[in-house]
This record gives C-alpha cells, sequence and structure tokens, in this order.
C-alpha cells in the first residue's frame, strides 16, 4: 500500500528510504548508547579535566 | 577501561608551537576579514566605496570577506583548537613537526594566494568555491598533510578510547575532503581559469550539498569538538551528558549532509529534493539543541564564574548563539517561510548570528583560556577582555537586528502584490533598495564594533605573549599496552553493523518494492528483528564489546563515519546527475552561448555579478508577476558554473536578454544611477576601456564541448570571425542610440551576454539539441 503511493517517480522513494534509515541508526544509537556501562563513560568524560603542566601556569 | 591496564610510565611534552601558530594566524586573518566585511557593508550603503577601482568593487571583495572569515580566521581557529586538544586527549605529542610547519606554512600561502587572486577577479564563480584551480589543488594536498598528522598522531596514542571531540575532528576532516572535491571537479582553460564539470541544476545541487556542509562540516563540527573540550575545562567540571554527546555526534553527521537542498527551495530544483532538503533541516534541530544544551548544562554549579571569567562568558554566548542560529535554520528551511527570508537579508543575519555569535565567540573564548598557557603568563587585562565580550555582543546584536528588518522589508515588498494579487504592490525594485539603505549603514556600524573587539583581543595576545617565556605542556603518562586492533574488517563484519544494515535495507524494500518484493521484505524485517533481539540478549556483552573496541580504533571508526555521510551524499547527487542530463527538461532547453556571449559571461563571473543578481525566477507569485515565468530546470543546463545566485541585492536576471535595448545596458554600467537613481551597483569604467579575451576562446569552447555544452565544429578563425561579427552589430547598434564604443571592448561581450540571458527553445523529447550559432 505504502509504495502505491509513492512509486510515481522513484526518486521519490528517496525521502522515504532516508528517513527509515536515519531513524533505525538512531534508535540502535540510541540503544547502544544507554548500554554504555557508567564507568566507562565516567572514564570519557573526565579526559579533558586531566591537567597538564599548562594548566599550573596561569 | 579494561584496557588501561598500566605498564611504563612516562613524560611527554606536546608540540605547542603550531598552536601558537595558528592563533596568530586566525587572529591576524580574522581581523582583515572583518575589516574587508566591514567595507563592504560600507558599500551596500554608499557605493562611493566602491571607489570605481576593478579590485575594490563589492562583487570582488565580497568572495574575499567570505573566503577569509571561513578558511582563514575559523580554519586557523580550528587548527590551533585541534591540535592543541588531541594531544591532551590523547596523551601524545603531535606526529610531525615538519607536517605541522608544512600544513600552517601551507595554509597562510593559500590564504594569500586568494587574497590576491580574488580581488584580480580570477574565480570560479561559485560561492565559498571561488578559488581558482590551482589553489583548490594546494588546499587538497595541505588537507592530506594535517588528516596524516592527526591520524599519526591518533596512531601514537597513549589514551587507548577517543573522547568525542575527537570524533568530532575525524568527521570533519573525512567529509571537508570529500566535499571540497566532489564541489571542485573542473578542467582547466588555463593556468587560472576552469569550468565545472557539473552545470545548471547538477551544479546548483552539488554547490549546496558542499556549501551547507561547508558551514556544518567546517564552522560547525570542528568547534563542537573545540566546545566539549575547552568548556569542560574552562568550567572545571565534565560535559553534562557523555552519552548526550554520542547522540549528538551521530544524528548530527548523519542529518547534515542531507540538508543542502534547503538552499534550493522554490526553485527549478526537482520538488523531491526540496522536500528531502526540508525534512532533514528540520530533523536537525534535535541534535542541534541536544549539543547546545549539553554544552549549556556543562555550566551547572559553575554559573557564578560567569561573572568573573570572560573564557565563559564567551564560550555561553557562543552556545547561546549556536542554540538560535540552529533554531533558526530549520525554521527557514520550510519552504513558505523560506519563500519570505530566501535572496534577503534574513539570510544574511542568520549567517552573521553563527559567524560572530558561534564562531568569533568560540575563538575568543578559545584564543583568551590559551593565551596565559601558551606564554605563561596572566592575561594582561581581564577588563579589556570583558569589555570586548560587551563590545562584540552589542555589535552582533545591531548588525543582526539591522538584518532581521532590512530581510523582513525586502521579502514583504518583493512579494507584495495588489489588486486581488495580479499586480505587484512595488514594481520598481529600486524601491526596496531605497527603503533599506539607512539599515545598511547601521550593519556597518554593528561589523565595526566586533572588529573593534578584535582588535583590542589582538592588543591583549600581544601584551600578554611580549616578552613572555614560551611554553610547551608536558605531562607524565602510562604508557598502555597495546591492545589487539580491531582492524577495518571488524569494523565492519560484526553483528551490530550486519544487523543494522538488514534492518535498513529490508525496511527500504518494503517501501519501494512492488508486490512479493514487498512482502518478501516484511518478512525480512520481523526475522532480523526476532534474530537481532534474541542474540541481543544472549550476547550484550559481544555488543558491548564491539563498540567499545569501535571507541579505541581510530580506521574502523573513522570508516563508519565515511559511510554514513556517503550515503546523504550519494542519495542526492547520483539521481540529479541522471534527471538533468535525462528527457526531464520542463519543455525548454536553454540555447547555448554564442563565443562573444560566453566571452561576456565569464566577465559577468569575474566581476561577481551573482553576489547581487540571482537567475533563477522562483515558482512563486511574486517573483512571476516581477520577472516572467518561472525558471525550467533546462533553460540552465549548460551553464557551467550555474548562476542562480543566493541573494538579490539587485534584481533577479533570468530573463533580463531583450529587456531593455543595448544601450540602456551600456549607461547602466558606466554609471548605474544615471539610468536608476538611487541605486548602490559600483561603476565598472574599466569594462569600457579593457579589450576583450577573445584569445582564450578556442580552449573555453573545446573545454565546454567536452563537459557536455553542444558546440558544433570551429576553428579558431571561425570563432574570432564569429566574435568580430556578433560585437560589431552590438556596437553599431549602440552607436546610433548615442554610445559610441569600440567592438572588442569588454562592454559589449557582456551587453551580448545579458541579452541572451532567458533564451531558451521549446523542444519535445525527440529534438536534438541546437548547437550555437554563430
Amino acid at each position: 500500500m505504502f509504495h502505491r503511493i509513492l512509486v510515481e517517480e522513484w526518486q521519490r522513494l528517496l525521502s522515504a528510504v532516508s528517513i527509515t534509515l536515519f531513524f533505525t541508526v538512531f534508535i540502535i544509537n540510541l540503544i547502544r548508547v544507554r548500554r554504555i556501562p557508567r564507568e566507562t563513560v565516567s572514564h570519557l568524560e573526565n579526559l579533558p579535566l586531566e591537567n597538564d603542566d599548562h594548566d599550573r601556569t596561569r | 577501561m579494561s584496557t588501561e591496564t598500566t605498564q611504563t610510565k612516562t613524560r611527554i611534552e606536546y608540540d605547542d608551537t603550531p598552536v601558537r601558530q595558528f592563533m596568530i594566524a586566525s587572529i591576524f586573518w580574522g581581523i582583515i576579514g572583518m575589516l574587508v566585511g566591514v567595507l563592504v557593508a560600507t558599500q551596500l550603503g554608499v557605493w562611493q566605496a566602491n571607489f570605481k577601482t576593478s579590485w575594490l568593487t563589492f562583487g570582488r571583495l565580497r568572495p574575499l570577506h567570505t573566503n577569509a572569515v571561513i578558511f582563514a580566521f575559523v580554519g586557523n581557529m580550528m587548527f590551533a583548537g585541534v591540535y592543541y586538544s588531541t594531544q591532551r586527549l590523547v596523551k601524545a605529542r603531535i606526529a610531525s613537526k615538519l607536517l605541522s610547519r608544512i600544513h600552517f606554512w601551507g595554509w597562510q600561502l593559500i590564504i594569500v594566494a586568494a587574497a590576491i587572486t580574488l580581488p584580480l577577479g580570477l574565480t570560479r564563480g561559485k560561492e565559498y568555491a571561488e578559488l581558482i584551480w590551482p589553489i583548490n589543488i594546494a588546499v587538497a594536498l595541505i588537507w592530506v598533510v594535517f588528516a596524516v598528522n592527526f591520524f599519526w598522531t591518533l596512531a601514537r596514542r597513549n589514551e587507548p578510547t577517543l573522547y568525542v571531540a575527537i570524533w568530532f575532528y575525524i568527521a570533519t576532516i573525512i567529509t571537508v575532503a570529500m566535499l571540497y572535491i566532489v564541489n571542485h571537479l573542473s578542467i582547466p582553460t588555463s593556468w587560472t581559469h576552469s569550468y565545472p564539470i557539473f552545470g545548471g541544476v547538477q551544479d546548483a545541487l552539488v554547490q549546496w550539498w558542499y556549501g551547507h556542509n561547508a558551514v556544518a562540516f567546517f564552522l560547525t563540527t570542528p568547534i563542537l569538538g573545540i566546545m566539549y573540550y575547552f568548556l569542560p575545562k574552562a568550567a572545571e567540571r565534565p560535559v553534562y551528558s557523555y552519552r548526550l554527546s554520542i547522540v549528538h555526534f551521530w544524528s548530527l553527521v548523519f542529518i547534515y549532509i542531507w540538508a543542502g537542498p534547503h538552499h534550493l527551495l522554490n526553485t527549478s530544483l526537482p520538488v523531491w529534493l526540496q522536500s528531502l532538503g526540508m525534512i532533514f533541516s528540520l530533523m536537525l534541530w534535535a541534535p542541534s539543541w541536544g549539543g547546545m544544551l549539553n554544552g549549556l548544562l556543562t555550566l551547572r554549579g559553575a554559573w557564578h564564574k560567569l561573572r568573573t571569567e570572560p573564557v565563559l562568558k564567551f564560550f555561553v554566548a557562543a552556545v547561546t548563539f549556536y542554540g538560535m542560529a540552529t533554531f533558526e535554520g530549520p525554521l527557514m528551511s520550510i519552504r513558505s517561510v523560506n519563500a519570505l527570508s530566501h535572496y534577503t537579508d534574513w539570510t544574511i543575519a542568520h549567517v552573521h548570528g553563527g559567524a560572530l555569535g558561534w564562531n568569533g565567540f568560540m575563538a575568543a573564548g578559545m584564543f583568551y583560556w590559551l593565551a596565559p598557557r601558551l606564554w605563561k603568563r596572566p592575561l594582561h587585562s581581564t577588563s579589556a577582555a570583558n569589555m570586548h565580550f560587551w563590545l562584540g555582543t552589542v555589535g552582533i546584536l545591531i548588525y543582526m537586528a539591522s538584518m532581521y528588518v532590512s530581510g523582513i522589508t525586502q521579502g514583504l515588498m518583493l512579494g507584495a502584490t495588489k489588486e486581488g494579487g495580479t499586480v505587484l504592490a512595488y514594481p520598481n525594485f529600486i524601491e526596496v533598495v531605497t527603503s533599506t539603505k539607512m539599515l545598511m549603514h547601521i550593519r556597518a556600524l554593528g561589523g565595526l564594533m566586533y572588529l573593534v573587539g578584535f582588535v583590542m583581543l589582538a592588543w591583549n595576545v600581544w601584551k600578554t605573549a611580549r616578552g613572555a617565556e614560551i611554553v610547551n605542556g608536558s605531562v607524565e603518562v602510562y604508557v598502555p599496552e597495546k591492545s589487539a586492533g580491531m582492524g577495518l574488517g571488524g569494523g565492519f563484519i560484526n553483528a551490530p553493523v550486519i544487523y543494522t544494515t538488514l534492518l535498513i535495507v529490508f525496511a527500504a524494500g518494503w517501501g519501494a518494492l512492488p508486490g512479493a518484493g514487498s512482502s518478501f521484505c516484511i518478512f525480512g524485517l520481523i526475522a532480523t528483528a526476532a534474530i537481532m533481539s534474541m542474540s541481543f540478549e544472549f550476547s550484550k556483552a559481544g555488543w558491548n564489546d564491539w563498540y567499545e573496541r569501535l571507541l579505541a580504533n581510530a580506521v574502523p571508526f573513522t570508516a563508519l563515519t565515511a559511510v554514513s555521510v556517503f550515503i546523504g551524499g550519494l542519495v542526492q547527487i547520483i539521481p540529479t546527475v541522471m534527471v538533468n542530463t535525462g528527457a526531464s527538461i520542463e519543455g525548454m532547453r536553454q540555447i547555448p552561448y554564442t563565443p562573444l556571449e560566453l566571452a561576456g559571461r565569464d566577465i559577468y563571473i569575474r566581476e561577481g555579478c551573482y553576489n547581487c543578481h540571482s537567475q533563477q525566477i522562483r515558482t512563486l507569485v511574486g517573483d512571476v508577476l516581477r520577472y516572467g515565468e518561472y525558471s525550467k530546470l533546462g533553460e540552465s543546463i549548460y551553464d557551467h558554473p550555474y548562476q542562480w545566485g543566493s541573494k538579490r541585492i539587485g534584481p533577479d536576471l533570468a530573463r533580463e536578454g531583450g529587456k531593455y535595448p543595448h544601450s540602456w545596458h551600456f549607461f547602466h554600467m558606466r554609471d548605474p544611477r544615471q539610468i536608476s537613481p538611487g541605486s548602490t551597483m559600483p561603476d565598472y569604467p574599466w569594462l569600457f576601456t579593457d579589450k576583450t579575451d577573445t584569445a582564450a576562446l578556442p580552449n573555453k569552447i573545446a573545454v565546454q564541448r567536452k563537459i557536455g555544452v553542444p558546440y558544433g565544429p570551429m576553428t579558431d578563425v571561425e570563432i574570432q570571425q564569429a566574435c568580430d561579427t556578433q560585437a560589431a552589430a552590438i556596437a553599431a547598434e549602440l552607436k546610433t542610440a548615442g554610445a559610441e564604443v569600440p567592438p572588442e571592448r569588454e562592454i559589449v561581450a557582456l551587453i551580448s551576454y545579458l541579452q541572451k540571458l532567458g533564451k531558451a527553445e521549446k523542444v519535445t523529447h525527440a529534438e536534438t539539441p541546437k548547437t550555437a550559432a554563430n
């Protein structure tokens, strides 16, 4: 049913394909992000805060 | 992290020389770029500021302003930020001093070359892609040097995992390379001139796929990487949500690349592409605001620091401007809103919110943060930095407010009709120009205030650095055991990627295929989802392990990023290339230019006329009433480069041919105010003294033939004769109108081109294209 509405010009399908593509990637990404272990997140988010001797020169 | 089983301890001294160099270069070129910006803003209100000098006219200086700000100011700032933060995030010194030097000096030479060639009128005639082909090659080579140095540094890292800022840098390097190369594909006709291989609608699409993503991947993703490093640093607390930063990254990288067609709404671009551009632009709202809020909320519990820390003031204002610009961008991508905003100063307000607010303030915040560290001395004057902040903020607001008022005025006046929508309310374009002239002065004032702020920054950094000790940062690190890499194949051949690919293929097939194919795809979709959910339960560890290894393996990560940006590009460009070369030209086909008209067109491009005049009549009532029948896809099919433009400071020229006699154009180009009182267009006296370069035409026509323009066989002598005959006829007609000029002068070639605009033939699919008439 879906394709009968859209298939008049084949290029028009690309909008539907594109959105399907995005939402699939997005949802899998969301699931993945929720499953990252807490300690990994903690390690990563603190990476910029590890000081070098520049941070003691001000 | 499991991989961080520590072994030996070592001390690393970072190489901060390129950071200092790029920072100083950014401040220097930023001031030059902004100065040119103030001059071009002034020219829009005071035409005398064009000085009747070819290399100082608006059409030539505006590309200099945009290129200087994007590639010189933000480019150098980005390199400084990337080199500083990458070393610290991966705990490794930059891989090669030599490559850093080549990168720095190569980039500065490119900028100098641009600053010389653009005012000379050496241009490709495409916005933000004006630089001529030898400079394009240099840019590509220097970008490769940067990429090699960056990835080599990653390969030598002592921190196994890659922080999200590094992801943004990787996406920048890959995507900018792809966009730049595709949009600059050209065939040279000489050392300083070339024609792009794409023409008409193809060129328009490729140009805005590039132009939009220059904003996305040159002005946004690297600066977001910088935000994710420097904002936590300045606030002395980790980013609000690291998980959100991951969603931000993948969503942004995936969506941004599709949104380019929103620059071409209501034009002759196929409607499906316009819809695609609009939908993806609206979807951009979510990741952009996710990132913006992530930045702002990083300051949780530290807002009091804003009272005293100019660095944080700049960062917070910058992120706020990012939020405003990324709210407004999707809004302007809605077709009905775009009908009002496009081709007006509204767009100018929008981009300056991004450039001055987001990019400029991120740069200022970063420089004020870096200077005391790079030169081991407290900032010379905190109060001057605070003053810079307020001067800059007020400057931006004055600039943007004047441009909003001007843009909405232009949009409303140009689209206004009366008598039941059958007659234009303001038929004379000049009414719009004169009614917004005062706003141009206000805009120049706002820009000047912003520039003064940056001069104060330069002074402050100079006073901080002068006589100070140059210090490279150093840190003690544990050298981790080399873990087994996953390799490029490991990034792709694993459960998460295979399941995702299957789901996408089946979902797309369900929508696209007829009959049994569709049923099969539904079955495939359900089966994959079922198998995936079972496998998900059984092998949580496997999925987690894959992702964690991906975080620590730059090569497959880079390849996956590249795939996500390639898809968006391919989906748009391949069908458009097929559409343009096929039968879909909407019943109208452009008649190729004669040799003289082609020479005239190159003069038009050289003078940067596209900066003020569009050649595209949109499918809107106001446009059609003012300029005639809306533009068809086939009417610009042989235009290499396309000249649809993005701004109407003057009227559209798509159907200019035959509208006025030759003498009208003659007098108008000599003194626009004689024909059109109140006009702000520059005088072009040199067109009346310089001779048309007809000697270059044989080469140019040979290249045009190669890229698909149907020129018949012509010898060099025939080309010259064709030029002479047409020029003599125009000169004779001019003479009868009291406008005497020798036929070999540039004005004659330009008139021949202007009179050709809008000339197309009606065709049925069976007909073969007409060749260029002599």
